[in-house]
């Protein structure tokens, strides 16, 4: 396996005009990486892929994938890579037998094992013409034609599109034996919550222009943290909101909501002053540094 | 070229054009049949000289002006063109559209290898209309009671087959290079049709004469192959233009962002 980067892009831009498009993506994953690729719809994710395939031409700037030129070297490229375009969609008529049978001669043949395993894997309906298949069971075509000839490199597009929790589980697995078998992928969502179980990274584009590449775990450190306390008696909110760190508290009777960042002790501290009965972990806190990016606003 | 997409675009397309050649043998069995019973009545008939212009200016009363002028003068170009010409921009600018050629380009098929491969595919469904059109004849003019030889009717056969290959590369050419199915659809049925009228009136009117040469359709019917063989020229002028125009197509598709 090489050690040069799985996908290297240097100041790619794609300019559509009116502010649309990428604008100088610089980017770097390396191989064995799961890496997210986040934004809101329209915020450049599918160009950037699209760009990476060669399918459309960059207004500047370049990228390698597998230490590959994407204009140059396309052809070579696309041999070692698997995609799965967003708003997947194949010949109607055929059935998804069919289809991947096709895909797979554009290949030259995968290994009919591998096939069969990924299929069953998804629960796949291959004998009933595309046409009929729900939107779900097509994505599934469209995985196991992205994973069948077991690329080193897979660029999904909005993979879990349509797919119900347990192929989600099925593929989040499947995700996982990839990155620990060395190949690279990277796979776009427009909601954090698609990919936070399964990337090691990710990246948040708004409006062609990158916003943030980090782990998980370091925007965890900066993420809000929600807390829903149930005290023995109504508590005055000015207690709370008034502390370091706090971006929201909301008291109803005798139950407080509380939205925080960084350090948890001055909240504890203030809680301390009163009779506490019962505290639970807030919904989802991860995401509001998410929208933020997403609304234009810099994280505090 | 592709193999794979070659054979899958043709298989696609034989229902079509199966059904586009059945039709041809049917309607030409008809036709023969009815040669006999009709022919030499509709012979007298003074028909306008535009309209026996459009028809390929043959004579009724004869089987071979009977045949140019029910079959090879409009129902078989009809066919074969608009099969090629929906055929071509299909599965080209269709499949863009319908977002399936991303799919199949980020396999290992370079775009001129993908464009040669469904010009292929969309040439042998026309081929097979074109067979139709071979096979309907003999049959219909033995039924009519003979008169044109099969050397003669496999000459307007090859001379269909170029001018159907010419109508389908025009639409290739515009459908693989701004990826638009309507816009190739619709400028090669233009071409197509505007090429027969020119064809048919361009003679008659005086000065203007030397517009047939812009026309398709002259290259194909000008040289009257039931009557006097294969037209040589005209075929290899339809076959260089079918060849040029693919070219066109794929230099055009290389140069450009693809949709969807």
């Amino acid at each position: 396996m090489s050690t040069a980067p799985a996908i290297e892009v240097s100041g790619l831009s794609k300019d559509y005009g009116s502010g649309r498009g990428l604008f100088d993506l610089d980017l770097e994953i390396h191989p064995g990486e799961v890496f997210g690729f986040l934004g809101p719809n329209g915020a450049g994710k599918s160009t950037t892929m699209r760009l990476l395939l060669n399918l459309i031409a960059p207004t500047s700037g370049s990228a390698k994938l597998l230490g590959l030129d994407t204009i140059a070297e396309s052809l070579a490229i696309r041999r070692r890579l698997g995609y799965l375009p967003g708003d997947f969609a194949m010949y109607p008529k055929l059935t998804g037998r069919a289809m991947l049978d096709y895909l797979a001669q554009l290949r030259g043949g995968v290994d009919p094992a591998v096939r069969e395993g990924l299929a069953e894997r998804f629960n796949a309906e291959l004998e009933r013409p595309i046409h009929q298949l729900s939107t779900g069971n097509r994505q599934k075509l469209g995985l196991i034609q992205a994973f069948m000839h077991e690329p080193e490199l897979l660029i999904l597009d909005e993979p879990i599109a349509g797919l119900d929790p347990l192929v989600q589980q099925s593929f989040h697995a499947l995700l996982k034996e990839v990155s620990a078998e060395g190949r690279t992928v990277l796979l776009s969502s427009h909601t954090l919550s698609e990919v936070e179980r399964v990337t090691d990274r990710l990246a948040i584009l708004r409006q062609g222009r990158l916003v943030v590449v980090d782990s998980l775990e370091n925007l965890r450190q900066v993420a809000v943290q929600r807390l829903e306390i149930e005290f023995a008696a109504p508590v005055p909110v000015d207690a709370f909101s008034k502390l370091p760190g706090v971006t929201e508290a909301k008291a109803d009777g005798h139950n407080l909501t509380i939205a925080f960042e960084g350090s948890a002790d001055p909240v504890i501290k203030a809680l301390a002053a009163h009779e506490v009965r019962a505290i639970r972990p807030g919904d989802e806190n991860l995401e509001e540094i998410f929208l933020r990016y997403y609304r234009a606003e810099e994280p505090k | 070229m592709s193999w794979p997409t070659f054979k899958l675009t043709l298989r696609l397309r034989l229902p079509s054009a199966g059904s586009a050649a059945i039709g041809l043998v049917a309607v030409q069995l008809a036709v023969g049949a009815l040669f006999p019973a009709i022919g030499h009545s509709i012979g007298k008939l003074d028909v306008p000289k535009g309209v026996a212009q459009l028809l390929g200016g043959a004579d009724y009363a004869t089987i071979t002006g009977w045949f140019r002028s029910e079959i090879a003068s409009i129902y078989g170009p009809m066919v074969v063109a608009a099969l090629a010409i929906i055929g071509a921009a299909a599965t080209t600018a269709g499949e863009e559209q319908d977002r399936i050629l991303s799919l199949t380009l980020a396999h290992p098929v370079s775009r001129s290898q993908l464009v040669i491969a469904k010009a292929l595919a969309v040439a042998a469904a026309a081929l097979i209309v074109v067979l139709g059109e071979w096979v309907g004849m003999i049959a219909g003019v033995a039924l009519g009671g003979g008169g044109i030889s099969i050397g003669h009717i496999t000459a307007l056969a090859l001379q269909l087959a170029a001018f159907g290959l010419a109508a389908g590369a025009v639409s290739l050419a515009i459908a693989a290079g701004t990826g638009q199915r309507s816009l190739a659809t619709g400028i090669a049925a233009a071409v197509g049709i505007g090429g027969w009228l020119i064809n048919g009136f361009a003679p008659l009117v005086s000065g203007l004469s030397w517009l047939k040469y812009l026309s398709l359709f002259y290259y194909y019917d000008a040289h009257d192959p039931l009557t006097r063989g294969l037209g040589i020229g005209d075929t290899a002028i339809l076959l260089a233009l079918a060849l040029l125009l693919t070219v066109a197509g794929i230099v055009g598709i290389q140069r450009r962002d693809l949709r969807g």
